[in-house]
Parts: C-alpha cells; sequence; structure tokens
C-alpha cells in the first residue's frame, strides 16, 4: 500500500553533500506536489563531523514536525551507521555503503567519546558487535530491517572511469548516490529526480549531466533488485506553488515585503544565513521596474549592527539586525538607547543553546526571559515569537509595523531548528499584508517637538524631513534635549509606557496567542517551534484516548493576559504542561508573571535537539495518566 | 553667502566649565557650518558620552547624543540610509579610543563620508579625571592617585593605519584656524578625523593652555608642506603617509597642529555600495517609498519574479 507519511534520515560528515541529497530530494518531491520539511542537524564544524537531514514527507499535509523511528536511513559513512542505529523503524529501509564493514566504532576519529561510550554501552545491552557488519547484521536480523549496501568505492571508480576524475572529484558525487538510492525505493519518477538535479545544480550543466547519469543509472539497478517498497500516493496537497525555503530566508522575504531598507549584521550562527540572503536580493528590480533596494550592512561587531539600525532608522529606513544570544548580550545597552528615544528597531533573534558559546548550531528557547528584560532602566519593547515559517513570514512584516508604529525596538525571537530547518511553504496571502508607518512623517520644518508630551506617540519627523530633532540617552524635554527635572521626568517615563498600553489595546490577542483544538483533559502550553511538535502530538494523543489542547504563544510583550488567563483557568493547573526548549520553563513564568496563573506541569528539552512527536507524546502520557510533574526530553543525537 | 553664525546656535546652556576647550569647538563648528552655509534640517551631529558629547544640544542642527563610543556606527547608519545629510561625529578620546576605538577603526576601513571631531584632553573629564587613551605613560594628572601606567594611543597615527583619507590636528583655542579645519574635513569626500587638543581646565593640569602656548606649530607654514596625495600612485600615497606618520610622532617641544595627510582619490563606502549596487545612487534608501495605503510596493506577483528560485511549481503529471 503506498505510504502517506514517510520520515527519513540522511547522515554523513559534514562537508560531504549531505544537505544536497536533502535538498535534491526535497525539490523532487515538492515537484509532485508533496509537503517536506527537514531539520538540519550539524556541528560547530566546516568539515568532517557528523552532521543529518532529518526529513518528513507527506501526500496530503504540509508537515510541521519531526519523529522517530525513521522508515529510510541513508548513510554515507560509518560513524552514521553507528550513530543512527537505533533510529531506523523495524521494517525500513536502510541504504549503506558496504565498503564502511569491517570499520569498528573505536575507530572513527570524529565521534566524540561520549557518544561513543553511550553507544557501545547499548550495543552491549542489545549484544551488537563493534563493527559496522556487526550493527547490520543486528537490524537485519532483529529489527527486520532491509538492508541496500552499496559499494560506493564500484560506484565511484565507475564515475572516475567515465569521466577522467581524481577520488577527490568522485567523493562529491557521495551525496548523488544517497538521493538516487532514496528516489529509487520512494518511486520517484526520473523526470522529478532530474528537476531536483538541474534546480539544485542550476547552470552548471557538467555537473547536472553528471549527477543525471548516475542518478538514473543507480535508480534503475536498485529499483530492478528492491522495487519502491516506499512509494508514496500521489499527492493529495491543494495547492500549485511552494516556496521552499529554510526558516532564515522565509524572514529574509518577510523583510523584502516589509519595506526593510538596512539591515546591519556581525557574522553568527545561526542568524547570519538571514542577511546573506538579504544581500543577495538587495537590488528590488522586477521586469526592469526598479522597486527600490536594501543595504546590508556587515559591521565591526554587534553593538554596531544595533547602533547602525538604529541611526538608519532615524531617517526613516526601515531597519533591522539579525543576530543570536552572543550578538543580543553586546547590543542590549542600545536596545535601551532605542527604548528611552522612541526609535524603531527590529532585531531579529535566532536562539541557539546558550549560555557563553553554548552550543552554536544547536537549537534553544533560552532567551525568552533576557530578551524580555534585557537592559538596565525600564522601556518599552515588543517581544514576539515565531513557530513555523508563516508565522515567521508575516511577523518578518509586523515586527517592523510595530517598530513605526508605536516607536520601540522590537524583538522578533525565532530559533535555530526554525532557522535552519528547510519547509515547503505556500506563497504567502498578500491579504494578510498591511504596511503600517504609524506617525512617521517624512515633511516637516522647523524645531520639531519630537517628544511631544500631549500624546503617548509622538508623530515622528525622520533626520532629513526638514524638521529639526534631537535625541539623547539623558531623560530629555520634548525636544529632545537633557533635563533632570523631576516632574518632566515622571511626565516623560509613563508617556514612553503608556505606548505599550496602546499595543495591549491595539494588538488582537487573538494574534497573541492561539488556542487549538478543544479536548479538555490537558492544555499543552508552548512557543516557537514547539508549535509543530505539539499539534501533531494532540492527533496521536487523541488516537490514544486523550483529549488535549495546545495554546501558542506568540507574543510576550505586551502579553495577551486577559485571553490566556481565562484558557488556563478553564484547565486548571492540574492539566496545564509548559513545554518548552530550556530549562526554566522560561515562556510559563512569563505567563505566570502576566497573568498570576501558577504552572507546575513541564515537558523540557534542552539537548539542543528538536522536540519529537513520538517523546512527546510519551511525555503527555506520564504526566496526565502517570502523575508526574516534569519530563525532561533527550532523544536525537 | 550667509554668515549667520547664531542660525547655528540653540537656547540650551552649555554647563560645561568656564574655560573649557569644548566651547571653542563649538564655536568653530558654528562658524564653519555658517561658513558652509550648511542647512540645519540636513545636517546631523552626532555624538557618544561625555564632556564633549554635550555638544549635539549646542548647535542648532539635528543632533544625536548616543552611547559611549557609539557615535560612528550610529553616525554611519544615518549616513549610509540617507547619503545626502551631511554628518558629523563629536566624541571625547576616551569615548573615540577608548570604548569606541574598534568602531573608530572600522569606519576608517570604510572611508564612510563623515567627520570625526576627537575632543582630546587626556582625561576622562565627566568621571572626574580618570586617565584617557592619550594621557601618556607616567603621566599623573591631578585627580590621578597614581600615575597612569598605561601607553598612550596616537590618534593621528591611528587614523592613517585604518584609512581615514583626511586627518587633521586642531586646538582648541584657535577657533578660526579650527574652523578652517572643519570646514575642509567636511568638504572632504571621505571619512576625516580632526583631532582636536583642549585643555580641560579642572582635571589636566598637565596640559593646560600654557603647556601649549609656544609648542603648537602650524604644518602649512612648515616650507615646502604639502599633505595632499595628488596622484593616487602608490609612491605618492607611500611618500604622504610616511611624512604625515612622522609628523604624528612629533610631540613634546614642537608639537604640529594642521592637515596630516589628505587623499581624495579613494572611493567613499557610498560609492562601493553605488558600484555593487547602482540603484543606491538613485534616491537614498532611508526615502523610498515601500508602500501606498498600506500594500506593499513589492506585490504577490513581484514577490513570485524577486523568489523565483525558491519557487517550485508543481506539477503532478
Amino acid at each position: 500500500m503506498p505510504l502517506r507519511d514517510l520520515l527519513l534520515l540522511i547522515g554523513g560528515p559534514q562537508g560531504s553533500g549531505m544537505e544536497t541529497s536533502g535538498q535534491i530530494l526535497t525539490s523532487a518531491l515538492a515537484r509532485r506536489g508533496y509537503g517536506v520539511l527537514s531539520d538540519r542537524e550539524y556541528y560547530s564544524n566546516i568539515v568532517g563531523r557528523h552532521s543529518y537531514v532529518h526529513m518528513r514527507i507527506s501526500s496530503h499535509t504540509i508537515p510541521r514536525s519531526l519523529t522517530y523511528p525513521v522508515h529510510l536511513a541513508g548513510f554515507v559513512d560509518a560513524e552514521s551507521v553507528f550513530t543512527h542505529t537505533f533510529d531506523i523503524a523495524s521494517g525500513g529501509w536502510l541504504i549503506y555503503d558496504a565498503g564502511t564493514d569491517p570499520t569498528k566504532i573505536t575507530r572513527i576519529p570524529s565521534m566524540e567519546p561520549q557518544v561513543r561510550d553511550r553507544l557501545l554501552g547499548k550495543y552491549r545491552e542489545h549484544g551488537i558487535g563493534e563493527t559496522v557488519k556487526d550493527v547490520i547484521e543486528y537490524l537485519e536480523k532483529e529489527k527486520g530491517v532491509n538492508i541496500v549496501p552499496l559499494s560506493f568505492k564500484l560506484i565511484l571508480n565507475m564515475l572516475r572511469q567515465k569521466y577522467n576524475m581524481t577520488l577527490g572529484q568522485a567523493q562529491r558525487f557521495r551525496s548523488t548516490i544517497i538521493f538516487a538510492a532514496m528516489a529509487a525505493l520512494l518511486g520517484l519518477d526520473a523526470d522529478s529526480v532530474s528537476y531536483g538535479i538541474e534546480r539544485r545544480f542550476r547552470g552548471r550543466e557538467k555537473v547536472i549531466e553528471m549527477n543525471k547519469f548516475l542518478a538514473s543509472k543507480l535508480i534503475e539497478e536498485i529499483r530492478s533488485d528492491y522495487g519502491t517498497p516506499l512509494a508514496l500516493e500521489p499527492s493529495s496537497i491543494d495547492i500549485d506553488k511552494l516556496l521552499i525555503a529554510t526558516g532564515n530566508d522565509v524572514v529574509g522575504m518577510g523583510k523584502i515585503v516589509g519595506g526593510l531598507r538596512f539591515q546591519s549584521y556581525y557574522p553568527i550562527t545561526p542568524a547570519a544565513d538571514e542577511s546573506t540572503f538579504l544581500e543577495s536580493h538587495e537590488s528590488l528590480v522586477v521586469d526592469g521596474e526598479k522597486k527600490g533596494n536594501i543595504l546590508v550592512f556587515q559591521t565591526e561587531d554587534e553593538i554596531a549592527a544595533i547602533a547602525s539600525a538604529i541611526g538608519a532608522g532615524l531617517t526613516g529606513a526601515r531597519s533591522a539586525t539579525a543576530t543570536s544570544g552572543p550578538g543580543f548580550s553586546l547590543m542590549v545597552e542600545a536596545l535601551g538607547w532605542a527604548g528611552m528615544n522612541e526609535s524603531p528597531v527590529v532585531i531579529t533573534y535566532y536562539q541557539r543553546g546558550g549560555p557563553s558559546t553554548g552550543q552554536p548550531t544547536r537549537g534553544s528557547q533560552s532567551d525568552l526571559l533576557f530578551t524580555m528584560f534585557a537592559s538596565h532602566g525600564e522601556f518599552p519593547r515588543i517581544v514576539l515569537a515565531s513557530g513555523d515559517p508563516e508565522e515567521a513570514f508575516y511577523d518578518a512584516i509586523n515586527a517592523m509595523n510595530y517598530a513605526e508604529r508605536y516607536q520601540v525596538p522590537v524583538i522578533h525571537l525565532l530559533d535555530k531548528f526554525l532557522a535552519n530547518s528547510t519547509f515547503t511553504v505556500p506563497i504567502p496571502d498578500w491579504g494578510r499584508i498591511r504596511i503600517d508607518r504609524g506617525k512617521t512623517i517624512f515633511k516637516a520644518e522647523g524645531d520639531f517637538k519630537r517628544f511631544d508630551k500631549s500624546e503617548p506617540i509622538s508623530p515622528r519627523p525622520v533626520i532629513g524631513s526638514g524638521a529639526i530633532t534631537w535625541y539623547t540617552g539623558d531623560e530629555h524635554d520634548e525636544y529632545g534635549h537633557i533635563t533632570e527635572d523631576p516632574i518632566n521626568r515622571v511626565e516623560m517615563y509613563e508617556k514612553r509606557m503608556k505606548k505599550l498600553e496602546i499595543a495591549d489595546k491595539e494588538i488582537p490577542e487573538e494574534e497573541r496567542a492561539k488556542l487549538y483544538g478543544s479536548g479538555k483533559d490537558f492544555l499543552l502550553l508552548g512557543w516557537g517551534f514547539v508549535k509543530g511538535a505539539a499539534l501533531d502530538a494532540l492527533a496521536v494523543l487523541e488516537e490514544k484516548g486523550l483529549k488535549g489542547a495546545y495554546l501558542h504563544l506568540r507574543m510576550f510583550i505586551p502579553y495577551p493576559s486577559r485571553m490566556v488567563r481565562e484558557i488556563l483557568d478553564s484547565y486548571g493547573a492540574e492539566r496545564v504542561i509548559a513545554v518548552e526548549h530550556n530549562i526554566m520553563a522560561q515562556a510559563s513564568l512569563a505567563t505566570t508573571m502576566n497573568t498570576g496563573f501558577k504552572i507546575g506541569r513541564y515537558i523540557l528539552k534542552y539537548t539542543g535537539r528538536p522536540i519529537y512527536v513520538m517523546e512527546l507524546v510519551d511525555a503527555v502520557q506520564r504526566i496526565v495518566e502517570g502523575g508526574e510533574d516534569k519530563v525532561v526530553l533527550t532523544y536525537g543525537e | 553667502m550667509a554668515s549667520n553664525v547664531a542660525r547655528y546656535k540653540t537656547d540650551v546652556w552649555s554647563d560645561w566649565c568656564p574655560g573649557c576647550g569644548d566651547f571653542g569647538i563649538v564655536a568653530a563648528m558654528q562658524k564653519a557650518f555658517a561658513e558652509l552655509d550648511l542647512d540645519p534640517a540636513q545636517t546631523v551631529v552626532v555624538s557618544g558620552i561625555g564632556c564633549s558629547s554635550k555638544t549635539p544640544h549646542f548647535i542648532h542642527a539635528n543632533g544625536v547624543h548616543t552611547l559611549h563610543g557609539r557615535a560612528i556606527p550610529f553616525a554611519t547608519g544615518i549616513k549610509l540610509a540617507n547619503p545626502r545629510l551631511t554628518v558629523v561625529v563629536n566624541g571625547g578620546d576616551g569615548d573615540l579610543l577608548g570604548i569606541g576605538a574598534g568602531h573608530f577603526v572600522a569606519v576608517g576601513r570604510r572611508n564612510v563620508d563623515i567627520t570625526v571631531i576627537l575632543h582630546n584632553n587626556q582625561v576622562y573629564g565627566l568621571t572626574k579625571g580618570q586617565a584617557s587613551p592619550t594621557l601618556r605613560r607616567w603621566e599623573q594628572v591631578k585627580s590621578l592617585p597614581r600615575p597612569n601606567i598605561q601607553d598612550a594611543v596616537n590618534p593621528i597615527a591611528l587614523a592613517i593605519a585604518s584609512g581615514y583619507t583626511f586627518v587633521a590636528r586642531g586646538y582648541a583655542l584657535w577657533v578660526d584656524h579650527l574652523k578652517e579645519l572643519i570646514k575642509a574635513a567636511i568638504r572632504h569626500k571621505g571619512t576625516a578625523l580632526i583631532d582636536v587638543l583642549q585643555p580641560c581646565v579642572t582635571y589636566n593640569n598637565l596640559y593646560t593652555a600654557d603647556f601649549y602656548k609656544g609648542r603648537l606649530y602650524k604644518l602649512e607654514e612648515e616650507p615646502g608642506w604639502d599633505p595632499i596625495v595628488h596622484e593616487p600612485s602608490i609612491d605618492e600615497i607611500d611618500e604622504k603617509v610616511a611624512r604625515a606618520w612622522e609628523k604624528a610622532l612629533e610631540w613634546g617641544q614642537r608639537i604640529p597642529v594642521g592637515v596630516f595627510y589628505v587623499n581624495p582619490h579613494v572611493e567613499t563606502y557610498e560609492e562601493r555600495i553605488a558600484k555593487l549596487n547602482p540603484l543606491y545612487q538613485e534616491k537614498p534608501i532611508a526615502l523610498q517609498e515601500i508602500e501606498e495605503n498600506g500594500t506593499p510596493a513589492i506585490s504577490r506577483e513581484d514577490f513570485i519574479k524577486l523568489f523565483n528560485k525558491y519557487i517550485v511549481e508543481v506539477d503532478r503529471r
């Protein structure tokens, strides 16, 4: 019977083209209308350490979460076979390089000792030996995994002879072996695979030809030996165009549509890809028509990044900077300046594992409270968080709207999972897009009361408008000149903070939190990338007889207190479970602070890997049925 | 030409110590602005933190009083977003060469068309006279409990090494001379530094007006002094840099002021951007229309064309 959903894993050393394999498969699948989501897990390393792509494919929906075990795995090296021994489903399929058979787990220099020791412990438990061959035998005999052993050496030698290339050049085609073998088993047609290849190697004719040659040869051979055991049913997703993009790309697209004109950045993982994306789209020209241009400014540090973005904002350019934890740590003094000076600026914040350097390439949600409270003194700011690529797109636009409308710094929180995963995304709905520049003025004159106290939100003539304005980080009068007068202090302090009350009134609570489902057995409370896993876990739990709901938090300042309080009350403390990628359950703390509702059940994950549906399902059962208060998740290498 | 200095004055009372060198610098700026007939609405004075960084409040032009050390990146953002603006930075020696030294170097690498006026009095005045990065080793100004044991940084040499294309030194009490330097710096296309020596009457008992009297001399009065790179040849640049460097190191009985180095041939950062992206010079990014009645300038059709590379047309077959 053809499959509706499928999970697969591609593993190999960083730099060996695993991402390329994933991209080609994704394009080929999207071409036939399938929904694809793939998470990329990699070390902070350029070449050599273990990396993998974890993908979900669906014929009936755009996937939003990942889970284990996988139905199909393709590994180019021994380390991947070892690392993912226990990730493959019974009856699943494994493609690997039979040339690695004699390799011992103790002879993999790139494998971290802790990983090796943990695996060896499990191997002893299951009576598995130390070689790849031993693992393969275990998988085949004990787990009923179907093995597709390929001799990478023979395949690459054949390619070398045909195209007269060096071994080093031929090694690049390991990724071709993987995607071709997978395409064979998935029953993908030759045209869609060619489409995937052409899309990936756009314009590089020779590379395209070689890939097509090798892929079609392998697909033919593998299919004649194994058939198409993992064939997918035709897609029933009603869509004629799909974007294939990462979270970084989608945010970049949102910024461009939203009118971004100045983006500053200092290189940092996992944020820099967004700035690189913008840099490759600096000229906005459509069919010869000039729509404007963006300036991407690489600075000497993150302090200069936010300072220059604020400066650009003062002149009327929509401006933003993109960063991660260590970068934002440097930005906080200037964040306060923007708050004090009622200056719009957007900080797109991709969370990674902290503290300090932490886990630079791994995901986390441990910076929420930091963004809510960073910088000394008290000032208004808006903090919003996206949970999937569609939210990220509209949020990128709205963040700039809020920044100008309320004249505040806006922090748009995302995480590495969303940033670096590749998604198939529908083309955005223009009916949902509006640009709101608030009280920004481009023509004015004379000495201008930039901080006119008569209303909390003052007209904002940009520098260059013809008005003359002053700004200062000191407490100031209506003209922006320093004053320490106590009464003015009170008035200005309150004026600034009042803007948050206005934002709280104006931004509908339904946009700041969203309730999914109506089951009353439990309520999951989460944010960011937790969304997909939570929603999919609800469906699985319902099949198991547990009916719950998921409350997705989208904005933390101003917090949707009334709505959330009402929902939480309707469940009661016993049935509310916070699900987060941190150890403190930070969003639950922010919730308690804003609603007075105390949360006491937690599902937390801070390994740096995403929450998988099956572990979330299990954890919810342990809490709801087993009476546990807290479950810490650790699945995934 | 209008020469109305009053046009550039505000009603804000300058709360500097009587006799502070900052007064001379502000006066020179106002005179220079008047003689250049700068439009106050299209001029921006950006400062950091400290006594000298209060400057924007006393000048009738847009003023942006920022964070300690960060005036340069704020000013850079302002200039790059709207290159039509005239942008001048004021900061102290601690501000620009201590906490903000990274930015001081970076702006030179870019040659952004802004003017940096360095108020150099060898002390942190507003925090009561600590040693600044331009105080020399073993010197002990009066509020130091023990002598300074860090070496001084040389602003002129650092600017040249960082790529500034206009490097000068002025003296706060020689207002007309300083005014001319400021005018030349603003007219210069590229990053300009004016290192302004100024007495701190309250905390610096070493580098006083008396100290400078008789020691300062004007480079332009030296026979044959020509700091300008006339032909952009490596040889001429090397020669002019070497001579400027030599003068930068001169300190003691004779201290040079005036223009040390000018290279008008280096393309500015703005020109470099325009080279890569000609749209940049057509209209400042700050002033581009991004929407009409709330509808984005980029339509859905535009989106599909702009991001065509990312879009897959589903072909179900």
